[in-house]
């Protein structure tokens, strides 16, 4: 029960973080079709701009702050560069995100060094919320947890419910029909890219204090954010925050589970022959926690092209 | 055509100027990871091995010519390494220094061993400056291998030692280690020294390679497990973020480790990591030639020396001692003889006495064990924290016996 409970917290907070980097990630996918390798990035350029401010303004003002710079840097990133290549088509698009990664994780090198900067949590959030069989939960994961759920009821609601909601969405399928009707569609598109950008430099501004703000930061959740994208499905919202919450708990519950295939060879009384033979089926599932996200990707492609949540393969 | 006849041109140039030259100075080629997630420790290999160079070419270099050394990277790799390994052999580099990833080092030892066999006479040396897996020294050993750093049991035999005599071992032990060459061997040494440390293994984790964010389900594993310590080989962000998630969890556990020195950890783990250990082969504060040598290391290099620089220095001193005892032959070096002079060095450095072991060439290198206190003289990473000293270790108190699968075949 012990092992059940921690292990759902754990993995749901987890996954709520996921989340907000893949929201906005999915989130332009959806809306331009820019498949943004960059992405991780502004969510790098979060903590380490939220690390800089909250020195000088503290460190909530800073939380606040940091994602609308990172914002104006993807509307910059839209509006100079992308709309310049859109002409030519994905392949232009991919190819300039992925050489902006690099050139932003050497700025940042150049600027903070090589090593982890000392961007911590403030000690006045620095309590447990509640205990969990002896051990504290800390109130920080909560509040990444938190952060998430409204950011994704925010966008959900401003999709649905609103006018510029029904402008953006509209934008995406008719862009021309959206044009005649008066709507400054580049605009509409500068302003999505900003506001995904936003939304992943905010996740990199709260996660980066809880976990480590170093110029690799990008890179380790950068191949993970994709694998979110395209289990949920690309441009879905709803998939984005599904598929995160499934590898958040995959992720989880794996680490404590000590099961190889030896133990299955074992219920048809084989064991003994497996253990000998040792290698891949004695190999625990434990130690493979970090690549099943993969493999639910994989079984994703091969029966769901289209992810879980996605319409279009 | 012009360009063949540019290039024919040039070479010729190229070659009237180079013949006048007397002797042929001896080249060194760094193979490192200078480039990409890692490379923030490959640099620091490269300023180690920098420092002590700059001080053998001031004392005169080698057969009277600065030594020279070029700097490839092997952007993190095997397959990058050993391109790079084969570049600069053909740029005339008789010498090849790497640090940073055992996976690297036993590219580079093979390509060496069979560069060696294939061209007898122009034979090259590998110094092995961080590749601390054991195979290196075990089944893969070889005559032109020198490993200058330690492994996973004189890091675990150490530790495990100090701890339990400062009485801060308790009897369970969780072996939290990376699921690759290094980490298993950290496991492996983990579990073979309970007996002499008088503890139980109550759990071991092997997990992914850096690729980790959230460590907090294996702090409750921890936890259910009711470990007193954590020995661990993690380095990086697996330690960073394993130790972040202890401390986020409130659970009181001690960490035995072997990285936690890496610039940047301290700063980054905040009061969780005061009480923690760590075996490595330097401290500051053991006396006043090792604050001699960490000033002077400051002056020139804008740092003190920490992680895995003094051991880097110390290994360029065995060479240089061995190039010393190594006359030119027709005005060119012979590595089989700086190779058998490499096995008699003996230097004495702050630390204490350092020699290379001929059997598997493994450096008999002096350990010392270190607690993370306030009270510590040298801070750390900007902090009020330091290492403070627990126990210290002669080379021959700390290393492991010869693994019995390294045989080495000895040139006649």
């Amino acid at each position: 029960m012990e092992f059940f409970t921690v292990s759902l917290l754990n993995g749901t907070i987890y996954g709520l973080l996921l989340f907000m980097v893949s929201a906005g990630l999915t989130l332009i996918f959806g809306m331009m079709g820019v498949l943004n390798f960059a992405h991780t990035s502004f969510y790098m350029v979060g903590a380490y701009l939220a690390y800089s401010l909250q020195e000088v303004v503290g460190f909530w003002p800073a939380i606040i702050i940091s994602p609308l710079i990172v914002g104006v840097l993807g509307a910059v990133v839209e509006r100079y560069m992308l709309r310049r290549v859109h002409q030519y088509g994905h392949g232009h698009q991919l190819l300039l995100t992925f050489g902006l990664s690099f050139i932003i994780a050497e700025v940042i090198k150049l600027f903070y060094g090589n090593y982890p900067v000392d961007y911590r949590i403030p000690e006045s959030l620095r309590f447990s919320a509640f205990d969990v069989f002896g051990a504290n939960y800390p109130f920080y994961r909560l509040l990444i947890g938190g952060t998430s759920l409204l950011m994704f009821a925010l966008i959900y609601l401003l999709l649905t419910k609103t006018r510029v909601g029904i402008v953006v969405r509209s934008a995406i399928y008719r862009p021309r029909m959206v044009e005649a009707l008066g709507h400054n569609v580049p605009m509409v598109f500068m302003g999505v890219f900003a506001v995904g950008a936003a939304l992943a430099g905010l996740a990199g501004a709260v996660a980066g204090a809880f976990y480590t703000t170093n110029p690799n930061m990008a890179i380790e959740l950068g191949v993970l954010v994709f694998v979110v994208v395209v289990v949920g499905g690309l441009g879905s919202l709803e998939g984005a925050m599904v598929a995160s919450l499934l590898i958040g708990l995959i992720s989880s519950f794996s680490v404590g589970i000590d099961y190889s295939l030896a133990d299955l060879f074992g219920l048809m009384g084989a064991r003994e022959w497996a253990e000998g033979v040792g290698g891949l089926l004695t190999l625990k599932l434990s130690s493979l926690a970090a690549t099943i996200p993969f493999l639910l990707m994989l079984l994703v492609l091969l029966f769901r092209p289209s992810g879980l949540m996605g319409t279009r393969e | 055509m012009n360009k063949t006849k540019l290039a024919l041109a040039l070479s010729a140039l190229g070659l009237a100027l180079a013949a006048p030259a007397q002797a042929d100075p001896l080249k060194i080629a760094l193979v490192e990871t200078l480039s990409g997630p890692q490379a923030s420790t490959g640099l620091m290999y490269r300023a180690a091995v920098k420092y002590q160079l700059a001080n053998l070419n001031e004392a005169g270099g080698w057969n009277g010519e600065p030594i020279q050394i070029a700097e490839y990277d092997n952007q993190g790799g095997p397959a990058g390494a050993s391109d790079k390994v084969k570049a600069a052999i053909a740029e005339g580099a008789r010498v090849i220094i790497q640090g940073s990833s055992s996976a690297v080092s036993g590219q580079i030892t093979e390509d060496v061993r069979k560069y060696n066999l294939r061209n007898p006479g122009k034979e090259v040396l590998f110094l092995n400056m961080g590749g601390e897996a054991l195979e290196l020294t075990g089944d893969k050993c070889h005559f032109y291998h020198f490993r200058f750093t330690t492994n996973a049991p004189i890091r675990v035999k150490t530790l495990v030692i100090a701890m339990k005599e400062a009485g801060d071992l308790g009897t369970k032990v969780y072996s939290m280690n990376q699921n690759y060459s290094w980490g298993n061997d950290m496991d492996k040494s983990i579990k073979a020294f309970a007996k002499q440390g008088g503890y139980t293994v109550v759990e071991s984790t092997l997990h992914d390679v850096n690729k980790i964010q959230d460590f907090s389900p294996y702090v409750s594993k921890i936890k259910a497990s009711g470990a007193e310590t954590v020995l661990t080989g993690n380095w990086s962000n697996d330690l960073l973020l394993l130790m972040k998630a202890t401390r986020a969890a409130g659970l009181k556990v001690r960490f035995g480790t072997v990285f936690l020195d890496q610039v940047g950890n301290l700063a980054n783990a905040g009061d969780t990591a005061v009480g923690h250990y760590i075996a490595h082969a330097f401290n500051i504060q053991a006396g006043d030639e090792a604050a001699k040598f960490g000033e002077d290391y400051k002056a020139k290099t804008g740092h003190y020396p920490t992680f895995i620089e003094p051991q880097t220095v110390f290994g360029m001193r065995m060479l240089g001692e061995a190039l010393k005892q190594t006359k030119p032959e027709d005005g060119k070096i012979n590595i089989t003889e700086v190779a058998r002079n490499l096995e008699k060095v003996k230097i004495t450095t702050p630390m204490g006495e350092q020699h290379m072991r001929a059997e598997d060439h493994q450096v008999v290198l002096p350990i010392v064990v270190s607690k993370v206190t306030k009270d510590a003289k040298y801070k750390v990473d900007g902090t009020d924290m330091g290492f403070d000293i627990v126990k210290r270790f002669t080379g021959e108190e700390a290393v492991n016996p010869v693994e019995a699968t390294c045989k080495m075949k000895r040139p006649a």
